[in-house]
């Protein structure tokens, strides 16, 4: 069942993923990722990672797709605005290439990978839920936990002082 | 640690002074706390000890490169005067991002867990894509910013790539850790590809960082746009720690697998140097200059990454802080001239050496430095860096940097040349008594470098 499942979330994700690429209209782009994003909270659910699934959801599908659209629609830039014909062939052969050759080394890397064999008899099955992973942050990796406050401070403070109205600044 | 801690609580006390109506008082309080830590930091020198489950090491190396990082912020802030006297609101907001990308630089000096690197690395990145766009109202600073932010996240998401490879492949995010499951199995490092691929992405995004080509693309553009006054602070100081991280988590968890990292590098070392120094001589504004120039120094310090022995950690240290003060002081005189001429071009300079023989004087001392000419600091890195990579017999590698150096000497000079023999195209510019005094200081520093490197070449 769980199998099935596996499978038929990786299809879909694979599937709105190439959507996310190929559609002409931005607005589906967006679409399609949040499809994207869906299906892989899905697979965070059958890894038994609760807390990751719905971080992900809250987040990503929640708030920064929400900002996308809305960055979309502000702009206008639903209607097709092809960019490409100014990029020379020259340009998108080496693109091509370049990329190419990177998923040439990746393929050949993953096919050469081994993971380390799961030890089934002593996993811990909980390992991905939200008290483990609260354990985890506040006693091994506390002091990251901590640091990231000074990061999202002075990501908060620059955001302010970049959207700050100036006095002698017009009022549109 | 307490530096960490300090500079995050000045850091926040910063923004409640940032309310009074008169900003008056904001240079001098930072300046103030830097000194504080700065001297707190030398306090921890020659102790070694692990904080949090081996997060965070403070040994030598830690407390040295963090003097560095301060020192060159504290040199930094009598160039900010223009803003008090314009009555700049976000005054405070710009030094409190100052304070709070040097934790992340703290933190990527003395990361000890991959976390930290990556968090040091994002909390000096965000605050440099919000300086560099801080300019709101000139395009040039809003392209900076949009640039190097949308390039900058990308990398970041490269090097993050890089790390959970790394962690798939060895399970640790501790770089000891990471050394000894490398090492392990059959003695030949990196027998996983998971590795290996984790490794050449944590490369590139550290690459990006540093700005070492082929990942250098951005610098100029985002160099050039960005106000002069954090221009310096981000070829200074982001480079220093971004090196001294680099060089960390080589030299600790990939010491084993040299062989397969280095051709990487040597190649990366000699597209750097070239793309540099030949980028550098083409170009006509000081600053753009100044960015090619920034990308070519990256360059010297890969050269040191590459000789990789115990000479390496007291080169890079030598290097970066006779960069980091010819590098402000050259910003600092820019940012003087350009304020008042409004040209960021060599033509700024003309007749320099007439008008303010101090700033003309010192500017020639931080070229000289930059371009490596005896009895300067930048001399005796550079010759630092040679002797440490040619223990390693990397000839070839030193004769490729040494004739970039004599291309680096033409562009260098072209300043100098404009200062000293060309008429004069404005008026005196006005320069503050503090302003003066940290040129001074910087350029005593620098020729000190020159004449007397023991003081400062043995010290890790």
């Amino acid at each position: 069942m769980t199998g099935n499942l596996f499978y038929f979330l990786t299809f879909l994700t694979l599937f709105a993923a190439l959507g996310v690429v190929f559609s002409k209209n931005p607005v589906y782009s967006v679409l399609c990722l949040i499809l994207t994003f869906f299906t892989l909270s899905g697979h965070y659910i059958l890894l038994n990672a609760q807390f990751v699934a719905a971080v992900n959801i809250i987040v990503y599908a929640g708030a920064i797709m929400v900002l996308f659209l809305f960055v979309i629609m502000f702009l206008n830039l639903n209607q097709e605005t092809e960019e490409t014909q100014h990029k020379s062939t020259l340009m998108k052969v080496a693109g091509v290439i370049s990329g190419g050759l990177l998923l040439v080394i990746m393929i050949a890397v993953l096919k050469d990978a081994e993971l380390g064999a799961v030890d089934t008899a002593n996993f811990n099955s909980q390992i991905g839920l939200v008290e483990n992973l609260g354990q985890l942050l506040f006693t091994k990796y506390l002091l990251p936990f901590e640091l990231v406050s000074v990061l999202f401070l002075s990501a908060m403070v620059g955001a302010v002082m970049l959207g700050k109205k100036e006095t002698q600044q017009r009022h549109f | 640690m307490n530096s960490i801690i300090l500079l995050t609580s000045f850091g926040i006390l910063n923004l409640f002074v940032g309310f009074r109506k008169s900003n008056k008082l904001i240079l001098p309080l930072v300046f103030l706390f830097l000194l504080i830590v700065l001297a707190v930091n030398f306090y921890d020198w020659g102790n070694t000890t692990t904080y949090f489950e081996r997060m965070l090491t403070i040994d030598n190396y830690a407390v040295a490169f963090t003097g560095v990082v301060v020192l060159t912020t504290i040199l930094l802030i009598p160039f900010a005067k223009r803003y008090v006297d314009e009555k700049n609101e976000s005054l405070a907001e710009f030094f409190s991002i100052l304070l709070f990308s040097l934790v992340g630089a703290i933190m990527m000096v003395a990361y000890e867990n991959l976390i930290m690197l990556f968090v040091g690395i994002e909390i000096l990145s965000i605050s440099m894509y919000v300086l560099a766009g801080s300019d709101k109202k000139n395009l040039r600073s809003n392209e900076a910013g949009l640039k190097y932010f949308l390039m900058g996240s990308f990398a970041t998401g490269i090097l993050l790539f890089g790390i959970v490879l790394i962690y798939g492949a060895t399970g640790a995010f501790q770089i000891t850790e990471i050394s000894a499951a490398a090492t392990a199995g059959s003695g030949d490092a990196l027998t996983s590809p998971l590795l290996a691929m984790g490794l050449l992405f944590t490369l590139i995004g550290i690459s990006f960082k540093v700005s070492a080509a082929p990942f250098h693309f951005w610098t100029p553009d985002v160099y050039e746009g960005t106000p002069t006054l954090f221009t310096a602070f981000m070829s200074t100081v982001v480079k220093t720690a971004g090196f001294a991280g680099f060089y960390k988590l080589m030299s600790v968890s990939f010491a084993g697998a040299y062989d397969i990292w280095f051709p990487t590098l040597v190649a990366m070392t000699v597209i750097t140097l070239g793309i540099g120094n030949i980028g550098a001589a083409a170009q006509n504004s000081f600053k753009r200059m100044m960015a090619y120039s920034s990308i070519s120094h990256a360059g010297y310090l890969m050269i040191a990454l590459l000789a990789f022995n115990d000479r390496s950690e007291n080169a890079i240290f030598f290097y970066s802080l006779a960069y980091s003060v010819a590098t402000i002081a050259a910003f600092g005189i820019l940012k003087l001239v350009s304020d008042q001429r409004d040209d960021i071009s060599y033509n700024a300079f003309n007749g320099l050496g007439r008008t303010n023989p101090l700033l003309a004087a010192v500017m020639t001392i931080a070229m000289c430095s930059l371009a490596g000419i005896p009895l300067t600091g930048g001399f005796f890195g550079k010759l630092f860096i040679f002797s440490a990579a040619l223990e390693q017999n990397l000839l070839w590698l030193i004769i490729v940097a040494i004739l970039m150096s004599m291309v680096g000497i033409y562009y260098y000079f072209r300043v100098v040349i404009a200062m000293y023999m060309r008429e004069p195209s404005g008026e005196r510019v006005v320069v503050g008594s503090s302003a003066s005094f940290a040129l001074i200081f910087m350029a005593i520093l620098t020729i000190v470098m020159g004449v007397l490197p023991g003081l400062m070449s043995n010290l890790l």
